[in-house]
């Protein structure tokens, strides 16, 4: 990445803005996850109502994202890494986008779960789990800011500790809804909360992928752990 | 992946055509051209892009010895085309020319008919018999120079009469009658508007099929639309050749990327 400037200041400006706008959203989005989490965990609709309203000014974003870049390919026709900075914006805001939309999911299906009997451990264990998701998220946008594929490298290597956190409770769920019938509807809200939460570390993956190949004009290979095979076994009951 | 690229972007081989080593150029003492080594492949566009100065016209002069023209200039280091060394004193420069064609930047028809501005260069290479031979080589060279439709009713009318982009044309015309291998061109299409321009580019791809074309330009994105090797110079260095798509989208060294992306460089 060059660090010298355009001769022509206003294209500065430019890929600046987009880039600013992406680091708005991330800020955003990493506080939804949060919030989501800390909502379910507390039982607090309020908080989960504003995740839900918050979501809208995501999706906003994302379409002024889609706009500017669009006006920027179109006007100024960017090439090597400039051209790999508008790509990579509109991907990472693409994801961006979803991680918003999975901790809206999050939020909603806190205002069903407060109805019911909590799930012993089952909420902290999805805070610390968004908790890890977050901190990926935070990783992957500064290493996006500075440029800096061996940080995101790390944030590709860390989902591994994601899937595995989901397997544990996919494991536990089961073995809930296996003692007591009772509990079917509450845990399968509480398995898709952490399904979504494991695929919002697939985003956040996804966003790392995009910092390696922003700066080093080639997408990483494929060479992470992958997770067990927990959810593809099949349970024989008793 | 490199199955998947687009059809047109493919070269079609790998047959080196021209190929330079160690080629220094001197004008006086000012060393215009630095150990530049570049293979030019055949039947291939290969674009020269650089800052003004940079070397680019004076190299691309090198590979038919126009540069001959120029008193104090010396060439040194090896040129050879299809294995042979174009500076090797037995060459004849006139018939070397005859084989690698160019087309000038600003369109030059010579003051002749449409006809004769075709006809010149295959009559004085004794390419044809007679009249009949020469209609032939006329009109097989006004249509790969993609105007033959517009000029057919007007052959006896002056070249100078037609429009730039039409000049152009017939200038590319002229400098394929005598059957050429390798296609020079010195900023072919500064002097067009974009619908000569777009006209130009397409004539230069359907060339392709044909020739090794090798073409000077300030436009960046005429290199990356018609070219399948870009080689960016600089101060007389040649500082990166490769894959067209390549140097455009993660050029390797950092003075092409501050040029390609309008940087100071």
């Amino acid at each position: 990445m060059p660090d010298r400037e355009h001769i022509v200041t206003s294209y500065d400006r430019d890929l600046e803005t987009i880039q600013a706008m992406i680091m708005k959203m991330g800020g955003l989005v990493e506080a939804a996850i949060l919030d989501s989490a800390n909502s379910l965990e507390r039982r607090d609709e309020e908080l989960a109502e504003r995740v839900r309203l918050g979501d809208k000014a995501i999706d906003e974003l994302e379409e002024r994202v889609n706009e500017e870049c669009a006006r920027l390919l179109a006007l100024r026709q960017p090439i090597a890494s400039d051209l790999r900075t508008v790509l990579t914006v509109m991907k990472i805001s693409a994801n961006l986008e979803r991680v918003g939309d999975y901790a809206k999911n999050l939020a909603k299906r806190t205002s069903v779960l407060v109805q019911m009997n909590p799930i012993e451990g089952a909420s902290s264990a999805i805070r610390r789990m968004a908790k890890t998701v977050e901190g990926m998220m935070k990783d992957a946008l500064d290493a996006y800011i500075q440029r800096d594929p061996e940080l995101a490298q790390d944030v590709r290597m860390r989902d591994h500790e994601v899937d595995q956190m989901y397997n544990a409770l996919f494991r536990q769920f089961l073995t809930y809804m296996m003692e007591d019938p009772r509990n079917i509807t509450a845990c399968m809200h509480l398995h898709f909360i952490a399904k979504n939460i494991e695929r919002m570390g697939d985003h956040v993956t996804s966003i790392a992928e995009q910092v390696i190949y922003l700066s080093t004009g080639e997408m990483p290979e494929d060479n992470r752990p992958k997770g067990d095979s927990t959810p593809y076994e099949t349970v024989e009951l008793d | 992946m490199n199955d998947m690229r687009m059809v047109e972007r493919e070269v079609d081989t790998k047959e080196v055509k021209i190929s330079a080593r160690d080629c220094q150029v001197y004008y006086g003492d000012n060393h215009a051209i630095k150990d530049v080594n570049v293979d030019i492949e055949d039947k291939t566009v290969t674009a020269f892009i650089g800052p003004s100065g940079c070397g680019k016209s004076t190299f691309l002069r090198c590979l038919n010895r126009m540069n001959d023209t120029i008193d104090i200039c010396r060439v040194e280091g090896q040129i050879k085309l299809d294995g042979e060394d174009i500076y090797d004193p037995a060459v004849d420069p006139v018939q070397l020319r005859a084989k690698v064609g160019m087309v000038f930047q600003k369109p030059n028809p010579f003051p002749k008919s449409i006809y004769d501005n075709i006809a010149y260069g295959p009559r004085i290479h004794g390419l044809a018999k007679n009249k009949a031979d020469l209609d032939v080589i006329v009109e097989k060279s006004l249509r790969r120079g993609a105007i033959w439709d517009e000029v057919k009713d007007r052959l006896d009318k002056p070249g100078t009469g037609l429009s730039g982009g039409q000049q152009q044309r017939l200038c590319i015309a002229r400098a394929v009658a005598t059957e050429p291998e390798v296609l020079l061109m010195d900023e072919p299409c500064s002097a067009l508007d974009p619908i000569a321009t777009a006209q130009v580019e397409e004539l230069i791809d359907e060339l392709r099929g044909r020739y090794s074309v090798v073409i000077v330009t300030h436009s960046m994105q005429q290199a990356a639309r018609v070219s399948q090797k870009t080689a960016f110079f600089h101060l007389g260095n040649l500082v990166e050749f490769g894959e067209t798509g390549q140097i455009f989208t993660n050029p390797q060294d950092p003075r092409t990327e501050s040029y390609i992306t309008g940087r100071i460089g």
